[in-house]
């Protein structure tokens, strides 16, 4: 018993990490330039794919990282400068234009690919011991990789102006630019760094995952969960949503049973939708 | 007058396709502080829009030290050493008092802005409160030290001293006063002649989008100046 | 240049999940109408979850079409299909069952869908005409004028489950499946079986059909329970899913998994690496050494070429339908309800998975009991003519 509560806490460690470098670019993109990139599950599907055609063609796997974010950098770019920028970044338009976007990546990739599913190979095969218990390497890697990140984000955030200027750019843009912000650029690059993120996160969940077109669909809904909870724009926000969303489901479907955690989280997304819809720690 | 720093040359534009300004022309010189005068609606705001390239100008030229700056975007103004300092949206609400300062320098230490501390104490108190809670005056207030803090020789500020106390209002001029000291130039859209009255060497006037009255401020007495800004 | 936000976050959410309701809308595909040709409504897989199969279904419906054509037609007629979509929610599926049969005309309904699909468009058709239902499904279903020929969970188990048994050395079961009907029937039916056996279940675990289902928590408490065998009842990228974390966490060489979903297209998913040690048992594998099979696989693949999508038991029972179709209507020497319901009774026809015997308005067929080699099957034991035990009159 013992060890299934040691194998079940790193679960549950395992599963907020994950959920937090999944939202990570969509937080970036809605909690900065209030973009809700509903397209983001897709942007994480198309570094999925990247991750698979890489190692399909026999190169290492770490090649995939900036294969992926380079191909979802690339259509970031397209889109922000042919969707998101006429647009103006209204949120409304932005939303419904972002969930058209989502239906033609998917629409391309069945067309490309199939509607069948891809698997990719674990590139870390065999487990570490972690307290006497033997847990699959790659996934440890994934929540080193994750936790890394997360804190390098974090320590950044709060010591470079960047986050500072990309909020002052959404709040006054021109006075933005009369401080000498490129609020063109800045914004630019805040989206494009989003979509470049998600298909690095898309790479790292291919291999645990069927890959397949609508597999963006999926994630993207723990995702905006997490969002809704934990609050738009901050880090702390991020980190909260995700560890409440990734754990209470993890340690529910432990406990009770996953179709009571899946309800729960509902439910809870629901109540903060309604009471609290700006999460736990919004951007003030 | 010394030579220009700041030359406004026959600039036209307005919003969309219509004309607010018509070939107005202005200069600023070294050390010099030029106050553009004129009642609400003749076109003050738009034309110090157009000059800093947050409205596109139909015609006419700007320049800086030389430098033609027409049409360029704003971001690039501090670059030239130019800077704005809007009527409107004056500061970033978003963002606390000490992130407005400094937002746009490589760290985030405050004591480059102790001297104006000194000056507006209020400003330091408030340094960890969202520019947003700030009264109006306030956000004048740390509008006007983030636009002489960022150091250019060309400071452009939109009616400085709207809704601000009388004793900062003379704390102001006595700012702009010890910086034009130091070889700054300021071109000020105002209204308070307060302010004008203590750091003033030219005076412009506008009416109907145009300029009606140019001349050192010396010159001209309080009167005089009212009867141009009442109808 | 960026507008600053007014719009409340509270309303853009709202707005989101209007939007994320509205995906997904039907396409009926109508080919020119011949004279005097019988046209047969056929429900497939165009969009939504299963819409992986969409293109093997049309395919197999195709050639099936075209097989009955080619000996003559039904009743001596040319056979058309009209193709309808049955991913979209059942009320739609069954409005356009409705529209097959007032404004096409269709004297048949040929479906590949979910139950609750099934249950919708038997709703609309009335047993007015024969609705033939084609894949594996939890039974229990006798509406009239309906026709089933797909695998039940009775089929699937109850000549299977004693030989995993004494493939895995083992006796005690963990199961694990979605949180719906069919998963949760065929539970309830091995349960049965796995008393017979002698065995236990230790555990069970239900997943919400659809949810973005992670299973390390299950597979951490298989690990714990260590069961001999794992019953899956996962469908599609839930099974993908739980198996390749299930060989992730080092369990596939103890432990046997048979699963009761398992076709071609989700071991494609599942990969390699993930498939040592699991089974799946259902009545057609697109890989079984049987002359018909060879013959059927060989002329899509004229037909198809390179493209020809990949067929399973999912797709490959709406070929089936065609051949039932014929055969039944040639005995009967009509649609009519009464008439064709008393023809079927006894009938046997041959499919690509061998004969299938009609009984009770179920079929009685061959059974395969398959292991997973890599992203391959292979054939360790058939079961022929596995009774349905289902009772319908």
């Amino acid at each position: 018993m013992e060890s299934l509560v040691v194998t079940q806490a790193i679960n549950v460690a395992y599963e907020v990490l994950i959920l937090a470098a999944l939202v990570l670019g969509l937080a970036v993109v809605m909690g900065l330039l209030n973009v809700l990139n509903i397209a983001h599950g897709e942007f994480v599907m198309l570094g999925s794919y990247t991750a698979y055609l890489v190692q399909k063609a026999g190169l290492p796997y770490l090649a995939a990282v900036p294969a992926a974010a380079v191909v979802c950098g690339a259509i970031g770019v397209v889109v922000e400068r042919f969707l998101i920028r006429p647009l103006r970044y209204d949120p409304f338009e932005t939303l419904l234009a972002t969930w058209g976007l989502g239906l033609l990546l998917r629409k391309l990739v069945e067309l490309g690919f199939g509607r069948g599913y891809r698997s990719v190979d674990i590139p870390i095969s065999g487990s570490i011991n972690i307290f006497g218990e033997a847990y699959p390497t790659y996934r440890l890697v994934l929540m080193v990789v994750s936790a890394v990140v997360l804190v390098a984000l974090f320590v950044w955030y709060l010591r470079a102006p960047t986050g500072a200027r990309i909020r002052a750019m959404v709040g006054n843009p021109v006075l933005a630019e009369a401080v000498g912000i490129r609020t063109r650029q800045l914004a630019r690059n805040t989206f494009v760094a989003g979509t470049a993120w998600a298909g690095v996160a898309g790479v790292m969940i291919a291999p645990l995952t069927p890959v397949e077109p609508f597999m963006g669909l999926t994630l993207i809904v723990n995702s905006f969960f997490a969002l809704v909870v934990g609050g738009m724009g901050t880090v702390t926000g991020l980190f909260a949503g995700s560890a409440i969303i990734g754990g209470l489901q993890s340690v529910l479907t432990a406990a009770v049973s996953p179709t009571t955690a899946y309800l729960a989280m509902l439910v809870l997304s629901i109540l903060f939708l309604w009471q609290r819809p700006r999460g736990l720690f919004p951007r003030p | 007058m010394t030579q220009a720093l700041f030359e406004i040359d026959r600039l036209s534009g307005g919003y969309g396709s219509g004309l607010v300004v018509r070939d107005v022309s202005l200069a600023v010189g070294r050390g010099e502080a030029v106050c553009l005068l004129g009642r609400n609606g003749v076109g003050k705001s738009t034309l110090v829009k157009l000059a800093c390239g947050v409205l596109r100008p139909a015609g006419g030229t700007v320049t800086i030290a030389g430098r033609e700056i027409t049409g360029r975007p704003p971001s690039d103004n501090l670059g030239a050493g130019l800077t704005y300092c809007p009527q409107e949206r004056v500061v970033f609400d978003d963002l606390t008092v000490a992130e407005n300062l400094t937002l746009m320098r490589d760290n985030r230490r405050l004591d480059a802005f102790d001297r104006f501390f000194e000056v507006f104490p209020r400003l330091s108190e408030r340094r960890r409160q969202h520019a947003g809670t700030l009264s109006g005056g306030e956000k004048k207030l740390l509008s006007f030290v983030r636009g002489l803090a960022e150091g250019a020789n060309m400071v452009v500020i939109d009616e400085p001293t709207e809704g601000v106390q009388f004793e900062n209002v003379v704390r102001m001029a006595d700012l702009i006063q010890s910086h034009k000291q130091a070889g700054m130039s300021f071109l000020v859209v105002e209204q308070n002649l307060t302010l004008v009255e203590r750091v003033a060497d030219r005076i412009v006037i506008m009416d109907h989008g145009d300029v009606v009255h140019s001349g050192a401020a010396a010159d001209m007495a309080r009167d005089e100046i009212l009867s141009y800004l009442t109808v | 240049m960026l507008t600053s936000l007014k719009t409340s976050r509270r309303e853009l959410l709202r707005a989101a999940g209007v939007g994320a309701l509205a995906i997904g809308a039907p396409a009926i595909i109508r080919p020119a109408a011949a004279a005097d040709t019988l046209k047969i409504g056929v429900l497939v897989a165009d969009s939504g979850p299963a819409a992986l199969f969409g293109p093997a279904q049309r395919a197999a419906a195709e050639f099936g079409a075209a097989t009955v054509n080619a000996k003559g037609g039904l009743l001596g007629r040319q056979v058309e299909i009209v193709f309808a979509d049955a991913g979209a929610p059942p009320a739609e599926v069954a409005k356009s069952a409705v529209k097959l049969m007032l404004s096409d005309k269709v004297e048949l309904i040929f479906g590949s869908h979910d139950s609750a699909v099934r249950q919708g468009v038997e709703n609309v058709v009335k047993g007015k005409i024969p609705y033939v239902y084609t894949p594996c499904f939890e039974g229990d279903d006798c509406s009239s004028n309906v026709y089933f020929l797909g695998e039940t969970p009775e089929q699937q188990l109850q000549k299977a489950l004693p030989k995993i048994v004494e493939l895995a050395h083992g006796k005690t079961f963990y199961l694990i499946g979605d949180d719906y009907v069919w998963a949760r029937t065929t539970n309830e039916k091995a349960k049965k079986y796995i008393a017979d056996l002698g065995g236990t279940v230790v555990a069970e675990d239900y997943y919400p059909f659809g949810a973005p289902n992670k299973f390390e928590t299950s597979v951490a408490k298989i690990k714990s329970a260590k069961p001999a065998i794992v019953l899956e009842t996962l469908v599609g990228g839930d099974n993908v899913n739980f198996n390749r974390t299930f060989a992730d966490f080092n369990l596939s060489d103890d432990i046997v998994r048979l699963s009761c979903l398992l076709e071609e297209n989700t071991l494609a998913g599942i990969g390699k690496d993930a498939s040592k040690n699991l089974y799946s048992s259902f009545g057609y594998f697109a890989d079984i050494d049987l002359p018909q099979n060879k013959a059927f696989i060989a002329e899509l693949a004229k037909k198809y070429g390179d493209k020809a999508p990949q067929q399973c038991t999912i797709s490959k029972g709406l070929y089936d339908a065609f051949v039932f179709a014929a055969a039944a209507a040639a005995k009967a020497k009509s649609l009519d309800a009464g008439k064709f319901g008393a023809a079927v009774e006894g009938l046997t026809f041959d499919t690509p998975s061998g004969p299938m015997t009609v009984k009770h308005r179920h079929t009685d067929k061959n059974i395969f009991l398959a292991r997973c080699d890599g992203t391959k099957f292979t054939i360790v034991d058939t079961f022929s003519a596995v009774p349905t035990q289902q009772a319908c009159s």
